[in-house]
């Protein structure tokens, strides 16, 4: 499975979904194929899950979306047991595991490619609705069914190692220029003033 | 503390508009939990890690709530990166809440927590974190209010460290 094509039919989907992305290559191919305002490219490894699920909690009514990768799940696995305990309905967690730390130029494997299973850790941890999603045609059912399901979904995406995000052009917005279209268009959607944004 | 000091800490955290916490339970703050957890107008987060305590407060700060984190100073240490990517870097304030172990102040330290105290405020400037220590209840609702205030307008993390009255 290639991660592009799963992002290309995710980018297909969204409306008014928040979107929360963690630094590797999917955060350069999301910003490619999604110029939304509710998209919010966290800028390190490890925390988009958090940041997402934090969003989640204060907008319950909104559609939260976190884009993650294997490594960045492995550095921050204690979010696996707060999720299964918390169960936010309206998030739903794409983690693209392609079982090297790709970002490295050395493509050496994640603990991924041997004997861990991200997915069976998410069930332990209490997350239901966890699994593999191990091709295309199934990525389009499960993947993209979790969209409009009330649930909690954690989907382990195993895709392979894809360097087209060296290729495509970089995200040209600086990380608190980002911070502000995200904070500015949940204004304007939730009709309400966030503290910390300046007026004047 | 006494609990008269924990019901003025938590009314002076929502005075100030806090209104989502996460936190790891600790030993001289904790009786502030269950007044958080029974106060509707406060939403309270457990979690695993202080690194996730900054990262998921730092998505409802996002989201529009007025966001604290209630840690031990050990947690300072594990969520050094969180507060240096999420909170420091993307700009994101917090008001967090520590209680400050094994400093001078801290009226239980001994050897188990003296180490960790040393080290905490050093940190705390080694990552840029501004910080007020306090020792006793004086002003209590006005420094809080003053840290919010602080953390919204740097758009940052801002720490108060409690100690003196606080670890009793």
């Amino acid at each position: 499975m290639i991660r592009y094509e799963c992002l290309q039919l995710l980018a297909s989907k969204m409306s008014n979904q928040l979107v929360v992305t963690s630094q590797s290559g999917q955060r350069i191919e999301w910003s490619h194929l999604s110029r939304h305002e509710g998209n919010l490219l966290v800028g390190m490894m490890g925390c988009a899950i958090g940041v997402a699920t934090g969003l989640a909690l204060a907008l319950p009514h909104r559609k939260v979306i976190a884009l993650d990768s294997d490594g960045s799940v492995l550095l921050s696995l204690f979010n696996l047991a707060t999720l299964g305990n918390l169960q936010p309905k309206n998030l739903v967690v794409y983690v693209f595991d392609n079982g090297v730390y790709s970002g490295s130029r050395i493509s050496y494997p994640t603990a991924t490619a041997g004997n861990t299973d991200l997915a069976a850790m998410a069930r332990g941890a209490g997350i239901k609705n966890a699994q593999t999603i191990r091709d295309f045609e199934e990525f389009k059912k499960a993947g993209v069914d979790a969209l409009i399901r009330n649930e909690l979904g954690f989907f382990v995406c195993k895709v392979e190692e894809s360097l087209m995000h060296r290729e495509i052009p970089r995200p040209n917005t600086d990380l608190a220029e980002n911070k502000y279209t995200f904070v500015r268009y949940l204004e304007r959607t939730e009709e309400k003033a966030i503290a910390f944004v300046g007026r004047g | 503390m006494k609990d008269e000091l924990a019901r003025r800490l938590v009314q002076s955290l929502k005075a100030a508009g806090i209104n989502f916490v996460t936190y790891l339970p600790e030993t001289r703050l904790s009786q502030i939990v269950p007044l958080i957890r029974d106060d509707p107008d406060m939403e309270l987060i457990p979690v695993a890690n202080e690194s996730e305590a900054i990262t998921i407060a730092a998505g409802a700060t996002l989201g529009g709530k007025q966001a604290a984190v209630y840690m031990e100073n050990t947690g300072i240490y594990t969520s050094c990166y969180s507060l240096l990517t999420v909170g420091k870097q993307l700009g994101v304030p917090l008001l967090l809440v520590i209680a400050y172990l094994g400093g001078v102040p801290d009226l239980r330290n001994s050897f188990l927590y003296a180490t960790i105290g040393k080290h905490s405020i050093p940190v705390l400037n080694g990552l840029g974190v501004d910080h007020t220590l306090l020792e006793d209840g004086d002003k209590l609702e006005v420094k809080i209010k003053d840290a919010v205030r602080a953390a919204n307008s740097l758009r940052a993390p801002y720490a108060l460290l409690f100690a003196g009255e606080f670890s009793e």
